[in-house]
């Protein structure tokens, strides 16, 4: 409405613009639910709980980074944990009972990764499929494919040399949370800085539209299937190095919570809003709940109900602040 | 007392007034024309009218009642949207009927029952198309007028809001549009009719009020205005509507040269473009226009044929080829086919020329800001910043972010398909200017547009097309109106290509 010829008088201020950003709420809220958290439980500021906290994040928070950059351009793999499962439990064999050198294996293994992610994808793209309804089945393989090769076991005497890479400490941070920290660098360059990441957000919105542009919208989804796949192995594999075996479960906690972890953040499951780093946000207040919630003593048997009543909880202010915004915003 | 009065009415954004003191009184058995450029404020005062917002100030009287302490009230208001808003995959009589509290049955849905029903109103509104059709297989057209029937199927409606309704019609659905609208008024109801296309106005319209910037500056009976007023009152200031837009430079040398194409709605197609020229494209919705633009463009695929452009092969089939070529499509469909709704307009438009601002260390942001300001300067796009999300700009500030996006990568071939669709004249003329400017600067343009006005004050040549094939093709300024008509309904039509043949020698 008259809204341009007036509004372009008035610039909103700093402050205006730093409360509109969309990661700012979910900041607060993070802020806020640590704050509490430290103000209710002596336990919880200590360092050994912190580190707990931060090396429980970094491995969901890989798959999230993954799981939030395909919900950018419109997509969603459900397999992303089941292929975590599978490359980690892939490299245990290759390292134990194929004797490789653990490099070999873990690259190994990433290459694997990025196979089966690329494979969603190609499957997605050229048969025009939802990745939704794709995904489950693929998860059903590559799940189905863990117990074939495993027949349930845990793999043990993985070598000692990697499990630095999970159980180690460097400047007094988890190596894996450390990890996690860089690969989220190198996301947020790619989604903000770069042609890529613009084009995935094109791709969210509107893909007709990227590709009236001229936009290769097929080969952007590739790269992200791909990419996507690659993480969720390297999860899979410093989950493997933490353990110290390579479980055939790894994986079954990944599927979900990057998916909530990602809406409290701020990513659209409709495509084309957010950013990982607000999605990592919300993997920190997941994980704070859920530390809240054993430091408290609640029933193993009553976690899931309150961990999951605390995401509703926290999800529906988000779309009621949302809400609100729009009615008095233009 | 009018029967709906609204009286002093304001609307208050942060930072912004959206409307402020408007006074509008609509009678009933008369059809009062709401005119306005974009973004004078029409959608907030239907949008408070219809009760999804509300005024900061003013007052609403339906049949003297405040709507606000008698919610009811609104259910006399109905709106149809310019945009369809059916439900694709259900059924034509469902559409017309659900929530289905209206059909009267009680708790349960009788299709046959409602059917039946559905068929009254598909005769009374001329609607050929079954009630047991799915919505997505009947024609645009017949969408339009299922969602006029599927609001007059409100027994308590007695204003029918009408915001661009013959927006995907050809001059003969008008027409049906017109004796529908006609017929509502013997029924003891209002027209509110929201249009941009002046014939229209001045065929159906009996009383007329007029927004600018959010303030009613005119009002009164449409048969003591002219056009010309109602344009100044509109816009502010005198806009010749006779003025020509042809490009003035020589005709120069073919530029593409299209052979035989073929594909899904056209067949055996062939037509250069020179440059310097604006060709024009006319024909009825569905004559394979877009169709045949969206294939030459690579984003449909071609069963036969080849494009030349410049002497050297084209690829088919292949939209990042296209623009890397030099051609870049706009679509008719905006929503659909052009912009990203969620991301700001400095998004928008920074994404067509990401490689002239980006490097080895990424995007540099400085350069695109500069790029993108004078874009936004450029094609005098109105928004309170570049960081105004798209989906909030009003229809013609996206159209001409679409256009200046698509000029920032300097193409050589430009389709424009109904470009000014829904887009107030004063915006309009500054599209054609740009149109006549590029053209003379040597890109060549190709204009598809159904209003016939529009393609003889821009287009150098005009194309017509009858169900998927070229009828005629015709020096623009030299063809009367009549003859263009003739070849886009290609009036005897049992032997179009015979026709077309013979006729040739005489049109060129």
């Amino acid at each position: 409405m008259s809204t341009d010829t007036h509004a372009a008088a008035n610039r909103p201020s700093a402050l205006a613009t730093l409360i509109r950003n969309p990661l700012a709420g979910v900041f607060v809220a993070l802020t806020a639910i640590f704050a509490v958290s430290a103000i209710i439980s002596p336990y919880f500021m200590t360092a050994y709980n912190l580190s707990v906290i931060a090396r429980g994040v970094a491995f969901v928070g890989l798959v999230t980074i993954a799981q939030s950059s395909l919900m950018i351009l419109g997509e969603l793999d459900l397999s992303l944990g089941t292929i975590g499962g599978l490359c980690g439990v892939v490299s245990g064999m290759l390292m134990v009972q194929a004797g490789l050198p653990w490099g070999v294996a873990l690259v190994l293994a990433l290459m694997l990764g990025m196979a089966l992610g690329l494979l969603n994808g190609f499957l997605v793209t050229a048969l025009g499929l939802h990745s939704l309804v794709l995904t489950i089945g693929t998860a059903g393989i590559y799940g189905g494919a863990i117990l074939v090769l495993t027949k349930g076991v845990a793999i043990t005497g993985i070598p000692e040399g990697i499990q630095f890479l999970g159980r180690g400490d460097v400047l007094g941070m988890p190596v894996p949370f450390l990890i996690m920290l860089l690969v989220l660098a190198v996301a947020l360059f790619l989604t903000t800085r770069t042609p890529i990441g613009r084009y995935m957000y094109a791709i969210g919105n509107n893909a007709a539209a990227a590709r009236m542009l001229g936009i290769r919208v097929d080969r952007i989804r590739l790269l992200v299937f791909t990419l996507a796949g690659g993480l969720a192995a390297l999860a899979g594999m410093l989950m493997v190095a933490r353990l110290g075996t390579a479980q055939p479960s790894i994986g079954q906690a990944w599927v979900l919570a990057p998916i909530a972890a990602s809406v409290i953040g701020g990513v659209a499951t409709t495509g084309g809003v957010g950013s990982p780093l607000g999605a990592i946000f919300g993997a920190g207040i997941i994980a704070i709940i859920e530390n809240i919630i054993v430091l408290f003593g609640v029933s193993p048997y009553w976690q899931g109900v309150v961990s999951g009543a605390i995401v509703v909880l926290a999800i529906s202010f988000d779309a009621l602040s949302r809400r609100y915004l729009r009615r008095d915003g233009a | 007392m009018a029967y709906l009065e609204v009286s002093g009415l304001g609307r208050d954004f942060p930072g912004v007034t959206a409307l402020d003191g408007v006074d509008l009184s609509i009678e009933l058995g008369r059809t009062h024309i709401l005119a306005g450029e974009n973004g004078a404020g029409k959608s907030t005062l239907v949008k408070i009218l219809t009760g999804s917002d509300r005024a900061s100030r003013g007052s609403i009287l339906i049949e003297g009642q405040d709507p606000l302490e008698h919610p009811d009230m609104f259910r006399k208001i109905a709106y149809v949207p310019q945009e369809l808003s059916l439900f694709p995959d259900v059924s034509v009589a469902e559409n017309l009927f659900m929530p289905f509290d209206r059909t009267g049955h009680g708790g349960l849905v009788s299709r046959k029952r409602m059917e039946a029903e559905a068929q009254t109103y598909l005769d009374r509104f001329g609607i050929e198309a079954r009630p047991s059709d799915l919505v997505r297989h009947i024609s645009v057209p017949d969408q339009q007028l299922l969602q006029i029937a599927r609001a007059s199927t409100n027994r308590d409606m007695k204003v029918l809001i009408l915001d661009e309704p013959t927006s995907a019609l050809t001059a003969r659905e008008v027409q049906r549009v017109f004796d529908v609208i006609r017929g509502f008024l013997d029924r003891d109801h209002a027209i509110v009719f929201i249009s941009h296309k002046m014939e229209e106005v001045f065929a159906i319209g009996d009383d007329y009020t007029v927004l600018r910037n959010g303030e009613k500056v005119d009002a009164g009976l449409v048969a003591e205005i002219d056009e010309t007023g109602l344009i100044r009152a509109m816009s502010g200031r005198e806009i010749s509507i006779d003025d020509h837009f042809r490009p003035d430079a020589a005709v120069g040398e073919t530029l593409m040269q299209v052979d035989g194409l073929g594909g899904s709605m056209f067949d055996d197609v062939s037509f250069a473009l020179r440059r310097g020229e604006i060709l024009g494209f006319a024909g009825l919705v569905g004559a394979g226009r877009s169709e045949l633009m969206q294939t030459i463009f690579g984003f449909r695929k071609a069963r036969t044929g080849r494009i030349r452009v410049e002497g050297r092969d084209w690829r088919l089939g292949d939209t990042t080829s296209a623009v890397a070529g030099g051609m870049l499509y706009l679509s008719e469909e905006r929503k659909h086919h052009g912009i990203f709704p969620l991301l700001s307009l400095r998004d928008n438009i920074g994404i067509s020329v990401l490689t002239l601002t980006s490097g080895a260390m990424g995007i540099d942001f400085a350069k695109e800001r500069g790029l993108v300001r004078r874009v936004i300067d450029n094609y005098s796009i109105r928004a309170s910043g570049p960081q105004q999300r798209m989906s909030t700009l009003s229809g013609g500030n996206q159209q001409k972010a679409i256009i200046g996006r698509a000029m920032a990568t300097t193409p050589r071939i430009l389709i424009f398909d109904e470009p000014t669709k829904g887009i107030d004249i004063r915006t309009k003329a500054e599209i054609y200017r740009i149109m006549k400017t590029l053209a003379e600067e040597g890109v060549g343009i190709i204009l598809i547009s159904s209003e016939m006005t529009e393609l003889r004050r821009c287009a150098s040549r005009i194309i017509t097309m009858h169900g998927g094939r070229i009828t005629g093709d015709f020096d623009a300024a030299t063809t009367s109106t009549e003859t263009l008509v003739g070849a886009i309904f290609a009036t005897d039509s049992a032997s179009d290509q015979a026709r077309t043949d013979a006729e040739k020698p005489h049109v060129h």
